[in-house]
């Protein structure tokens, strides 16, 4: 069963904390980390499902995925000093795919591809105590042409029936957001405005209408990443967003955002 | 996407020297081969002289015009200057 869902930003520099960054910011995100994983605790989730987008780190231009499930017994990475190993739920994993595939979703799925910080940021802080099993989830969005938000909402509201129908305790965490532009001209100038009315829509229990958004839209404002939230919101539906933080650096709009679903 | 988007289709044209831009950034041991001799590196990773010319030169607008990823030319620099100690300063 899904028992909670939550957007949680991966800014690298979050966990870096190099001297660019304004300290007060970074712990006040810390602490929003902090209390999605008091919630993931008690919530007492068996497993994560996460969903992130491969920043060109497991997926090269040889092979790119729009979708893909990781299914193998483990994943890892490293992030500057951090060497991160994480079980897959392995049952959780092969039935998302075996039955995604059924309902038509032609999803890739791996069994030996590392993750990068798209992943290690939000299990880095908000892992739960005692540490549960993932199920990464990739979602294609730094290589054009990604997979259009509809189709993301679809493959999310897919995700959710396929994680309601289960046994295991499950939830969706959507890893990135929200406005950033990095290697680009505009990367000191997020569209913080954007993101703002964004958060609006979601709070009012409106995210359906983020799988209308254009992917020329996403890419203007900086939101190339929203497509892992818009396939979160196709699995919770118009639920309202409770926003734990929206904290605008310099070069991101960091949010950390929960959408309470009902007790299981 | 147009033309005018951030993050545009890599053109086949360009493969070598995304492929090139993405080891420095993602495979360590290239990173090490790269800075010990960025000339050898590059030629073993099939690169001509305009690719290795625009690698060697870090000037990102004119590796982008030339089709390279924007984030791929991020991230490589940055891998570059950064070490593993150069983390956590508060």
């Amino acid at each position: 069963m899904l028992v909670g869902a939550f957007a949680l930003a991966h800014t690298p520099q979050l966990i870096a904390r190099p001297d660019t960054e304004d300290r007060d910011l970074v712990l006040r995100v810390h602490a929003a980390f902090a209390r999605v994983k008091a919630r993931l605790t008690a919530l007492r989730v068996d497993a994560l499902a996460v969903a992130a987008g491969d920043h060109i780190e497991g997926f090269f231009l040889d092979a790119v995925p729009a979708l893909a499930v990781y299914v193998g017994r483990e994943c890892a990475g490293t992030f500057g000093p951090y060497d991160y190993r994480f079980p897959i739920h392995e049952d959780l994993a092969r039935a998302v795919v075996e039955q995604g595939i059924e309902r038509g979703f032609d999803l890739l799925y791996t069994q030996d591809r590392r993750l990068d910080y798209a992943f290690f940021v939000p299990l880095h802080f908000s892992m739960p105590e005692p540490a549960v099993p993932i199920v990464p989830l990739h979602v294609n969005v730094y290589l054009p042409p990604q997979p259009t938000p509809r189709r993301c909402y679809d493959w999310g509201r897919a995700l959710g029936e396929i994680l309601a129908a289960r046994p295991e305790r499950v939830a969706l965490l959507a890893s990135g957001g929200m406005s950033h532009y990095p290697g680009t001209d505009r990367y000191a100038s997020p569209d913080f405005d954007w993101d703002r009315r964004t958060l609006e829509t979601l709070t009012a229990g409106r995210g359906h209408e983020l799988a209308a958004i254009t992917g020329e839209e996403l890419d203007k404002t900086g939101n190339i990443e929203l497509r892992t939230w818009i396939t979160l919101l196709g699995a919770v539906g118009d639920r309202p967003a409770d926003v734990y933080c929206y904290e605008p650096s310099w070069h991101h709009g960091n949010a950390i955002v929960e959408w309470p679903l009902p007790p299981a | 996407m147009t033309d005018a988007a951030h993050y545009r289709f890599p053109p086949a044209s360009a493969y070598r020297l995304n492929r090139c831009l993405f080891a420095i950034k993602a495979d360590a041991e290239f990173r090490e081969r790269f800075k010990a001799d960025a000339a050898s590196a590059m030629t073993q990773a099939g690169l001509d002289p305009r690719e290795q010319a625009l690698i060697i030169a870090r000037d990102r607008a004119a590796l982008v015009a030339a089709g390279a990823h924007p984030y791929l030319v991020f991230m490589a620099d940055l891998r570059l200057r950064m070490d593993r100690s150069s983390f956590e300063y508060f």
